[in-house]
């Protein structure tokens, strides 16, 4: 049962699909934690799942997610620490299945639960979205995983919820907030803002790099992040001691700023206004979180559309020495003719430098991107035509990487539908069913 | 005088869709002038400024927040990357360089807070 006298201790082991695979062990041993939780959905990632589930109906979920529990759900499980990730993409109740398998291999019976009912794709014609759409999930709040949580499970998977939901979830289960405690929720969306891509919160990606480097140790991987989130929704951003990398307002400030839109931010439980924050020094690797102000949700649920947009294909020609423009120019004109796709985009890199000293130095790229709504013409045909220019082009001609085969790509854009349209439902580990608001 | 951004800027950017995000903020080392460098960062990016800045977004709308209680600024370039990540056929689709170019160009600072 949650100590609600005391800030509950959230920390993230993921910040993409393709993270650190030893993170959830690392943060699981690396000091204490009530939950521990995982990011694995970007819009891009949607779309991978996608046609993973094209091709194999029972995927659509994280594998990565199923190799760490593999490795670890007997440490949670002793460490009393819950799992909470967002791993289960487009089939949820797929992962959950997987999870108990492996439990069972493993003679564990951990209290697994669900979330799910963002998966638009069937109602994607009565809602008015692209009946075409690979993927459409509505952006779900936290309040499933708070329910998950209340009815005892140690592990919760869900599909599309936001990032910060991860975090706002088990904050609110933990210290029993309402839905319209939306200062206390505002406080743990940016507590979860700060957690959910990873390491960018501790010296990741970072501009102020050289601190990193100057004060931390490199022998050990940047640490990932933690939140301890109190029962006002003020937090201390941290990390477990010995870890990598560092935690100060900087990078968490770097964090607070990536990938917001304007100073309201808007989420399925909470607007939370950026422009209250305040960040202030906490001892080493602490950064405090307070002031944060909440208001009102939007009406409606943003939803996050896929589409297939068609096929492409890239090479990279190598031009060095003399004459850069004129050569780039001359295999353009022989390379054009030949292209029959869509949309063809030229790109020629800096000029190097007369008289260099390194062969590289004196080298620059021509990259040359295809699209088409069809395979074909960015496939064979495009790899064809470049690479039988090798011997009959210009001095020196050589790629990077012979052209492949051409690969589909989506396109992502947001849609907005009204929360009636969305049945927010967690599946309990005992196998009842609970609907959110 | 003129002077790269990164200066005493730090930057971070990426994607949403087909927009670009850029977070610029000041600093926080130690500088006595950190309040002074923050009034001109506030006052300095505009969207005309971000414009000239990265001038690969000259025709584009651009957003900027204010977030004095950050020491920075949010800006939001419309339609950067295009129709998207998976579909731009920029040579940084997500925009995570971005940030640094920003960085890397050369503006007019006041010298007194360099």
């Amino acid at each position: 049962m949650p100590d609600r006298a005391r800030a509950i201790r959230i920390g993230n082991c993921s910040g993409f699909y393709g993270d650190r695979l030893s993170a959830m062990r690392e943060m699981l041993e690396g000091g204490r934690l009530d939950v521990l939780t995982g990011d694995y959905l970007a819009e891009l990632t949607m779309l991978i799942l996608g046609r993973d589930q094209l091709e194999k109906p029972e995927l659509g979920y994280a594998r990565t997610f199923v190799r760490q529990l593999e490795d670890c759900l007997g440490l949670a499980l002793e460490r009393g620490v819950k799992i909470v990730s967002n791993a289960g993409g487009l089939n949820p109740s797929g992962l959950a299945a997987r999870i108990r398998e492996i439990a069972a291999g493993q003679g564990h019976s951990p209290s697994i639960a669900y979330v799910d009912g963002d998966d638009l794709r069937s109602a994607a014609p009565q809602l008015g979205l692209s009946p075409g759409a690979l993927t459409a999930n509505a952006y779900l709040g936290g309040f499933g995983i708070a329910a998950a949580l209340a009815g005892g499970a140690d592990v919760v998977v869900t599909g599309r919820v936001t990032d910060a939901s991860l975090v706002v979830g088990p904050a609110a289960w933990w210290h029993g907030w309402s839905p319209t405690a939306y200062d206390e929720l505002a406080g743990a969306v940016v507590a979860g803002h700060v957690l959910e891509c990873g390491c960018q919160a501790t010296g990741g990606n970072f501009s102020g790099f050289a601190s990193v480097v100057s004060t931390s140790s490199t022998d050990e991987p940047l640490g990932f992040p933690l939140a301890e989130v109190a029962a006002d929704g003020s937090s201390v951003i941290t990390k477990h001691p010995g870890t990598g990398g560092l935690v100060g307002i900087d990078t968490v400030t770097a964090q607070l700023l990536y990938e917001v839109q304007s100073t309201a931010y808007l989420g399925p439980d909470v607007t939370t206004h950026l422009d209250t924050v305040a960040l202030a020094d906490d001892g080493p690797d602490r950064v405090r979180v307070s002031g944060v102000r909440g208001s009102a949700p939007p009406e409606q649920l943003k939803v996050c559309v896929n589409e297939l947009g068609g096929h492409r294909n890239s090479v990279e020609l190598v031009l060095t020495g003399l004459d850069i423009e004129e050569k780039a120019a001359w295999v353009r004109a022989q390379l054009e003719p030949r292209l029959t796709a869509t949309s063809v985009t030229w790109s020629l890199g800096p000029v190097p430098p007369p008289d260099a000293d390194t062969e590289e130095g004196a080298s620059t790229l021509l990259r040359c991107v295809l699209q088409d709504p069809k395979p074909e013409p960015v496939s064979r045909a495009f790899s064809g035509a470049v690479v039988e220019l090798a011997l009959a082009s210009y001095p020196g001609f050589t790629m990077t990487a012979p052209p492949g085969n051409g690969t589909p790509y989506g396109v992502y854009r947001a849609e907005y539908v009204d929360r009636s349209a969305v049945t927010h439902t967690v599946h309990h580990a005992d196998g009842s069913t609970e609907v959110i608001r | 005088m003129r002077a790269p951004l990164g200066a005493f800027v730090h930057a971070r950017s990426g994607d949403k869709g087909g927009d670009a995000n850029l977070g610029l903020w000041v600093a926080h080392d130690a500088h006595a002038e950190y309040d002074s460098r923050v009034s001109w960062l506030l006052a300095t990016v505009t969207p005309e400024f971000v414009r000239t800045l990265l001038p690969e977004a000259r025709a584009l709308e651009v957003e900027v927040y204010a977030l004095p209680n950050l020491g920075g600024v949010n800006v939001v370039l419309r339609g950067l990357l295009g129709r998207g990540v998976a579909a731009s056929t920029r040579f940084d689709p997500q925009a995570k360089g971005l940030g640094e170019w920003a960085r890397s160009r050369y503006v007019e600072i006041p010298e007194e807070l360099l």
